[in-house]
């Protein structure tokens, strides 16, 4: 009677019933519970670490007891480390001001004139293949020990992904939507304004939040060299170092990540509030 | 405001004819070879007369979105003269090509603000086009918010915005499914009859072709040759019924023929 060979193993499957959608309270529970519980596992491993260092050594490790005694519970430090983390932070500043608009305008140049992108583009590669640090000392040489040469070490530190994430973003605007500007016949400008920025936006921004990241860690490098003018929060942790107090060399490392962490958040932020609502890495 | 081209919807010239002066756009001896020697179209020769609407069908890859490509500019022929009034071209792509970053009302103005209108005037006229492609209350969403056919009619209503005399479609439909793309047609039809532009349609699909057009033309496969012509006698306003007649199976039977020796020859 059956027409077909196939041995069949017919089973039952059951429905699946609609499960309720967690409450906010769970949702951000379960947001929050996992690096809650990695920190807590991170300062079990710290105190582990620290109990097996021989007694003369353990200074390298303070206690939370002593880092809230030593550094954070003092009005004193707690100013110090707030003053050095404005004197950073305005140095990491005043770098991107001078990369960001340099290599904006180095993308864009780039992206005009195939000749200038054929002609700098090797140097920009050869320029991020330099270790930044080894050219500290020559521009101590050259510029002294002031504010400028902390800025232009930062601007150094954050320069290439700038013009590099910009001229792949103009490259890569919609074909046709050039040709629709082309049929208007729309100048070379407003095409870059009009087409050319927005549609680049997404992928500078990824570039820009590199930079902001790299432009903390660059002023503080900087100001490892140059431990003159209004300190930062580099120069912080030598003159703990110097001085012993490690308590405090720890705050100023805390404070350090988490300027780095708050501009590199600034920067999304700010790209997400400039292209969730179009682009296809924005939230619905 | 209508171009003057477009409002004399005169009689059909005769098919040989090749005064400039009369066709709305107009290949004469169009050959077009690219850097590399490989020739995209060889000797096209087609007049379209104001208020025609002429659909051209070929194999893939025959020059047919080259045509357009030409005829607007975009690139240019080796060979052959082009007559057309560029200043009054509308222009539709295979996709929508809306600007992601802006909302379908200011997608909608962008063509107006690139030719320098007056910013009431094309938010006016914006709106209007908007309505007429039935996307009111969509002004403000973003296109990626959009379906297929949704998108389509925004870029419709860019390009009609301009009310221009003469529009080139490069397969519009081509890639929305069967009902949305018959609901398009007839949508089309409407805006034709409206802003009575003269038109040249590229597609895939000879029951549109055939829908749409006065007049269909068959190519060869490349180099690209016109091999085949058909008027499209069916009274205007076409309607979607028209679709289930015999006539109607009987002019796509004969372009199909026509299109299956294009593809062998």
């Amino acid at each position: 009677m059956a027409r077909s060979q196939h041995k069949l193993a017919t089973e039952r499957y059951l429905a699946r019933p609609v499960v309720a959608r967690p409450s906010v309270s769970q949702r951000s529970a379960a947001a929050l519970l996992p690096p809650l519980l990695m920190g807590v596992l991170v300062v079990i491993a710290y105190i582990w670490t620290r109990s097996g260092l021989e007694t003369h050594r353990q200074f390298l490790m303070p206690t939370l007891e002593g880092l809230w005694t030593q550094a954070f519970s003092q009005p004193a430090v707690l100013s110090q480390l707030f003053n050095a983390a404005a004197t950073t932070l305005s140095i990491a500043l005043a770098g991107l001001a001078i990369s960001i608009p340099i290599g904006m305008l180095l993308g864009v140049v780039m992206f005009r004139f195939q000749v200038m992108e054929k002609a700098i583009f090797p140097y920009l590669v050869a320029l991020q293949s330099i270790p930044i640090l080894a050219i500290i000392p020559l521009l101590q040489s050259a510029l002294g020990f002031g504010f400028l040469p902390k800025v232009l070490i930062v601007a150094l530190f954050t320069f290439f992904s700038i013009p590099t994430t910009l001229l792949l973003g103009l490259k890569s605007v919609d074909r046709s939507i050039i040709d629709l500007f082309r049929l208007q016949k729309a100048g070379w400008p407003t095409m870059l304004i009009k087409a050319g920025f927005p549609s680049a936006a997404p992928t500078l921004f990824a570039g820009l939040r590199i930079s902001a990241g790299l432009a903390v860690i660059g002023a503080i490098v900087s100001e490892l060299f140059f431990l003159s003018g209004p300190g930062g929060l580099g120069q912080m942790l030598i003159n703990a170092k110097i001085d012993f107090k490690y308590e405090q060399m720890y705050a100023a490392l805390l404070v350090s990540s988490m300027l780095s962490i708050s501009v590199y958040l600034l920067f999304s932020w700010l790209g997400n509030r400039l292209f969730s609502e179009w682009h296809e890495s924005g939230g619905r | 405001m209508t171009t003057s081209l477009a409002q004399t919807k005169t009689d059909k010239a005769p098919a040989n004819d090749r005064l400039p002066g009369n066709a709305a756009l107009m290949f004469d001896a169009v050959s077009m070879t690219f850097p590399d020697g490989t020739q995209a179209l060889d000797t096209v020769t087609l007049a379209i007369q104001p208020g025609e609407f002429v659909s051209i069908v070929g194999p893939s890859g025959c020059g047919k979105s080259t045509l357009l490509k030409l005829a607007s500019g975009l690139e240019s022929h080796t060979s052959g003269d082009i007559w057309v009034d560029r200043d009054s071209l509308g222009y539709t792509f295979q996709d929508a090509t809306l600007l992601p970053w802006r909302k379908v009302l200011a997608n909608v103005e962008l063509l107006m603000e690139l030719r320098g209108f007056d910013p009431a005037e094309r938010r006016r006229i914006a709106l209007e086009q908007i309505e007429l492609v039935g996307l009111t209350g969509f002004e403000n969403h973003y296109p990626r918010r959009l379906s297929g056919g949704m998108k389509m009619r925004a870029s419709l209503a860019r390009s009609l915005a301009l009310n221009p005399a003469v529009f080139l479609f490069d397969e519009p439909f081509g890639a929305l499914d069967e009902i949305t793309r018959e609901r398009l047609n007839d949508e089309l039809i409407a805006l034709y009859t409206r802003q009575k532009f003269t038109g040249l349609f590229i597609t895939h699909s000879i029951p549109e072709a055939v829908y749409l057009s006065t007049k269909v033309v068959v190519m060869s496969k490349r180099p690209g040759r016109i091999v085949a012509s058909f008027d499209i006698a069916f009274p205007e306003p076409r309607t979607p019924e028209l679709r289930y007649t015999s006539g109607f199976a009987e002019v796509c039977g004969e372009i199909s023929l026509a299109l299956r020796n294009a593809m062998e020859g």
